[in-house]
């Protein structure tokens, strides 16, 4: 990977640290500054995936909702504390992310992407139908906030510099492990899996790692927006959603930690944006998706390597 | 109420039928999943609807207008999103198809409102109303006319892949694209011909599920298309009569999986077959197995 300079990430980190206080705390902005790194989590944990090994996964959202379900179920009929929730939901993610990433290691391609796909319509079906468990479409409202030092989180500027953490925590993480064996290895397999095969890369371990971590961090974002809007139902978790996920990692570059973020950022901003707007033409919101699906179609056409590439690798044809 | 299902099935598996040839068909040539073909039919089925009730043509003129238009976006949107990608990596094309479906089911939201549309009760032909009890059986007249139209447009597919020039070099595109265009068949021609017939199909499902159900609205594309797909993969993808039999069978499976097992869980038996077969038997019920070239 070409070296960014550093002085551009401490600039970003530090703009990110200060940012609640250039708005003058206002609510609106921090919630959607909250969402933005919500998002920028997601992406980053989905990049693992289609970004390092090259499986397009459109099911991501599937662990989103295992880990918000995990963590809301914990927390509402055991009383497990956020901090224990997290890392729980964390773990059955990716348990979820072994058990449908196991059998679907022979798979390549498009066989991939619709089995993934099929997994998240099932878990969403689940989370709909399953009333005695999940409440159904009725949702499972009252989540506690968490709490720290004796006190429970309340507005936006604790949960901001939460998932600020986990953001920042994140882009640490996939820098360092693209860079490590384990992500010259799944580069190896994302270019030609038969070739890894032969040099002596064990593809089923590496391509279950990917897919557990990838799972892992979904399933954390999942805990923490449940803990955060402290209300969850079948609904927030939506097909659409992975599709707003994937296009974030699109437009930003597959495989590229800092397109992720800037695919988060840019998609974000643009989507609460398009609410307005859309308003005012009497338009119902969610016609937005217009927007994304053309962002997806225009950046595969005219830049398919995205608007911050990964540099030093080369694509190869087919 | 056994028969009662299977009746139903049939009827449903024939308008998955219609879907999946053109599921099959596309990947059989350029091995894409076109994503957006479940959009085609929805729109087929607002078009038609559109023609009916804004501008007052009778139901078999409303029914062409649908498909016509339908053939022509089928061809536009792989000329502008499809063909540009044909040799970038597999990858690219299946996003591109992805932003496509999203494009397409968002504009129809704009165009028609989100809201369930239906066909006003004079617009449906009276024919269509009569029922016949056989049995305990009840058979609609629409039932019949759903399974003879989807009958009458599979033979005439067969004539056309098996007994026309366009059908041959369908046929030997699906073979090998390369070779094909060595021996001077219009790639892109084909290609273009092969969406235009497959959306043609999928926009007459469209309208006949339209009036089926009575209900029209901007996400019926989005299950139908996948369980059209799961149709296809169920029968051997590339594979047309497999595809046609494989959707029957999804049809029918529906039916008695939705009257028999759970309800709740009519998608998920269609999500669950393709998934286990994807798993299990990737090449499907008839296609045949391929070798992995390195």
């Amino acid at each position: 990977m070409r070296p960014r300079p550093r002085w551009l990430w401490t600039g970003a980190a530090l703009f990110a640290l200060t940012f609640p206080a250039l708005v003058g705390f206002d609510a609106y902005v921090c919630h959607v500054a909250v969402l933005v790194l919500l998002y920028a989590t997601l992406a980053l944990g989905l990049n693992i995936v289609p970004g390092f090994t090259g499986l397009l996964d459109l099911g991501y959202v599937g662990f989103y909702a295992v880990g918000a379900y995990t963590a809301g179920l914990l927390s509402l009929a055991f009383g497990v504390s956020f901090w224990l929730a997290l890392p729980l939901a964390a773990l059955n993610g990716a348990l979820w992310g072994v058990l449908r990433g196991a059998p679907t290691l022979r798979l390549t391609g498009d066989y991939f992407a619709i089995v993934t796909f099929g997994f998240s319509e099932l878990v969403v079906m689940v989370a709909k139908n399953e009333t005695w468990l999940t409440r159904g479409p009725m949702g499972l409202p009252g989540i506690p906030p968490p709490s720290a030092l004796g006190a429970s989180f309340r507005g936006e500027l604790p949960f901001y510099y939460l998932i600020l953490t986990v953001a920042l925590l994140l882009i640490v993480v996939s820098r360092r492990i693209a860079a490590s064996r384990v992500g010259r290895a799944w580069f190896a397999i994302r270019e030609d899996e038969v070739a890894a095969e032969a040099c002596g890369i064990d593809v089923a371990r590496y391509k279950v790692t990917a897919f557990a971590l990838s799972a892992a961090v979904g399933a954390s974002a999942g805990a923490f927006y449940a803990h955060w809007i402290t209300f969850i139902s079948p609904g927030a978790f939506q097909f659409w959603e992975s599709v707003l996920i994937l296009c974030m990692i699109v437009l930003g570059g597959m495989g590229s930690v800092p397109g992720a973020v800037l695919g988060a950022v840019i998609l974000v901003s643009l989507s609460e944006v398009l609410r307005s707007l859309l308003g005012q033409f009497g338009l119902p919101e969610d016609t937005r998706f217009i927007f994304f699906g053309l962002v997806m179609v225009l950046m595969m056409r005219f830049r398919p390597e995205g608007l911050l590439p990964v540099k030093a690798t080369v694509k190869s044809e087919r | 109420m056994l028969a009662q299902q299977i009746l139903n099935g049939l009827t449903l598996g024939g308008i998955y039928a219609l879907i999946a040839v053109g599921y099959t068909m596309v990947y059989g040539i350029i091995q894409l999943i076109n994503f957006a073909h479940g959009e085609i039919y929805m729109l087929g089925a607002f078009l038609a609807l559109t023609a009916l009730t804004a501008l007052h043509l009778p139901f078999p003129v409303a029914l062409l207008f649908g498909v016509a238009c339908c053939a022509l976006l089928g061809v536009a949107v792989d000329a502008v999103a499809y063909r540009p990608l044909r040799r970038a990596p597999r990858l690219s094309a299946l996003i591109t198809a992805i932003g496509v479906s999203i494009f397409l089911q968002n504009l129809a939201r704009i165009l028609w409102g989100a809201r369930t549309k239906s066909f006003p009760d004079e617009v449906i032909p009276a024919l269509f109303k009569a029922t016949f009890v056989v049995g305990d059986v009840t058979v609609t007249a629409l039932q019949v006319f759903i399974l003879a139209v989807v009958l009458a447009l599979m033979l005439t597919l067969r004539w056309i892949v098996l007994r026309t020039k366009m059908g041959r070099a369908m046929r030997a595109c699906a073979q090998d694209l390369t070779c094909a265009q060595l021996m001077g068949v219009d790639v892109n021609r084909v290609v273009s011909f092969t969406f235009a017939l497959g959306s043609a199909l999928g926009a007459v499902a469209g309208v006949l599920i339209g009036v089926y159900y009575n209900a029209v609205y901007p996400l019926m594309g989005y299950r139908a298309g996948i369980k059209a797909f799961a149709a296809a993969v169920l029968g051997g993808i590339g594979n047309i009569p497999g595809a046609i039999a494989g959707a029957f069978i999804l049809g029918a499976a529906e039916a008695l999986g939705a009257a028999y097992v759970s309800s709740l869980y009519r998608d998920g038996i269609a999500y669950a077959i393709m998934i286990l077969f994807i798993l299990f038997k990737p090449t499907g019920i008839f296609g045949q197995r391929r070798e992995t070239k390195v």
